[in-house]
């Protein structure tokens, strides 16, 4: 029970937080840096979620195109905020980047299935879970 | 030797009561910390050592229920050692396994690692899973906290090694579940290096339990003199029989060494053994049953050790 209370009065005061800074940079910058797989074209279940994180954040969603490698790669430095794009939940990259579930869906397909989702960079707690809170 | 002596079957008996207890309920532990435990080294570390507290009470259980047996044929002396041998088996599982994690954990904070605690749906809600796992492990503080304080006089009456050993991991089970708290606490308030540090910490604790054990389990093998339960010195009521005997048969060599709980006394170069005290003068107020055997050797046949000396 003390846990608990412990639990919901840390959740109150804004935590997890993230070591990157990445939620605060968003809301201060004023604009949330999205990468889109070339291939892959958003869903409305995803774009509603991200027009919600944005709002959530007060920023303006910046697209930008370019092969999944070369987005993740910029994920894992923090150069970007999100990608979408499809990926399976067992991908090589579950370990390097943190993969969203799937926008939109209630039960998650099986992890060897390819399926849009969102890659945030790793350690990002709070923003993860900001992002993950903004499912329609 | 083979039977309990009657003075300790009640404690022997209470003694296996909580060692069941300790299963039943470190079982719920380890089930509830599974769970809930997702990317957190810290919360793996943890369940590691919630798994491995299982190991005392287990072996406990087992030399128990073999140690009363009678001696056979083929072990003549009976089975009151059998602690001593699974107790260095599991002395040696955990060094290795607290070494293990203990480089895992080092190697997080050397590679800077972010752990990644994601959202999980609980009750509809979608909460951060580290509350979760701070949850579990303040559930897992409490069953080793109450156990291990039940434990610890039993031990001491019982001159058990193991159980003694038991009680002393539940202690420090339960510093491990305030550790691996602190480490996902840590990382709630963006520290990330909170999660491998206090895994770091906790497989220290792993490793000295280990190595502790290895230590108490090779002084009976090595026939050594009878230790303390609570650290390396020769236990105190070992001492005074020394001095006893000493006294009595002036000029022997007396040597005593450890089986299982109790001890086994020799007094050797002695031509003339007389009339031996009762066993009440020679263990005077301590236990007396903790002295099992008392054997004489004459002058002629105890040679072997001063040969080699």
């Amino acid at each position: 029970m003390m846990a608990i209370a412990t639990a919901a009065l840390l959740g109150g005061c804004n935590l997890p937080r993230d070591p990157g800074r990445t939620a605060d940079t968003v809301r201060a910058r004023g604009e949330m840096r999205v990468g889109f797989v070339a291939e892959d074209l958003p869903d409305r279940a995803a774009e509603q979620q991200l027009a919600s994180a944005a709002k959530a954040h007060g920023a303006q969603v910046r697209r930008l195109t370019g092969p999944s490698e070369t987005l993740l790669r910029a994920i894992e430095e923090g150069e970007l905020d999100l990608v979408y794009g499809r990926f399976p939940a067992d991908s090589p990259w579950a370990e390097h980047v943190y993969l969203s579930r799937v926008p939109g869906r209630l039960a998650e397909p099986p992890t060897d299935v390819s399926a849009p989702r969102f890659a945030i960079r790793n350690g990002e707690n709070g923003w993860i879970m900001a992002v993950e809170r903004a499912r329609p | 030797m083979s039977l309990l002596p009657p003075e300790i079957r009640e404690d022997m008996r209470s003694a296996r009561q909580l060692e069941w207890r300790t299963l039943g309920w470190m079982t719920s532990v380890i089930l509830v910390m599974f769970l809930a435990s997702g990317s957190s080294q810290a919360m793996r570390t943890a369940l590691f050592e919630d798994v491995l507290s299982l190991v005392p009470a287990a072996t406990f259980l087992i030399a128990a229920k073999l140690e009363p047996k009678s001696p056979t044929k083929k072990y003549p002396f009976g089975f009151v050692r059998v602690n001593s041998l699974a107790f260095l088996a599991s002395a040696v599982v955990l060094t290795a396994l607290g070494g293990w994690l203990l480089v895992e954990g080092l190697m997080g904070l050397f590679k800077a690692e972010h752990p990644t605690i994601g959202p999980m749906e609980l009750f509809g809600q979608t909460v951060w899973q580290g509350w979760v796992m701070v949850a579990a492990l303040t559930y897992s503080v409490i069953p080793p906290l109450i156990l291990g304080h039940l434990k610890l006089p039993i031990a001491r009456k019982l001159q058990d090694k193991v159980l003694h050993t038991d009680a002393l991991m539940q202690k420090a089970d339960w510093q491990t579940g305030l550790a691996g708290i602190c480490g996902i606490v840590g990382v709630a308030l963006g520290w990330w290096w909170a999660d491998a540090l206090a895994a770091a910490v906790i497989s220290l604790s792993i490793l000295y339990d280990g190595i502790r054990n290895i230590r108490t389990a090779a002084a009976e093998l090595l026939d050594g003199a009878p230790r303390a339960l609570d650290s390396a010195d020769i236990a105190p009521d070992a001492q005074q029989l020394q001095a006893r005997l000493e006294a009595r048969w002036p000029g022997a060599k007396v040597r005593l060494r450890e089986s299982g709980r109790y001890i086994l006394a020799s007094v050797e170069e002695v031509d003339e053994i007389g009339e031996p005290p009762a066993l009440h003068d020679l263990m005077q107020d301590d236990a007396p049953w903790r002295l099992a055997q008392l054997s004489f050797s004459p002058e002629s046949s105890s040679r072997r050790g001063e040969d080699k000396a």
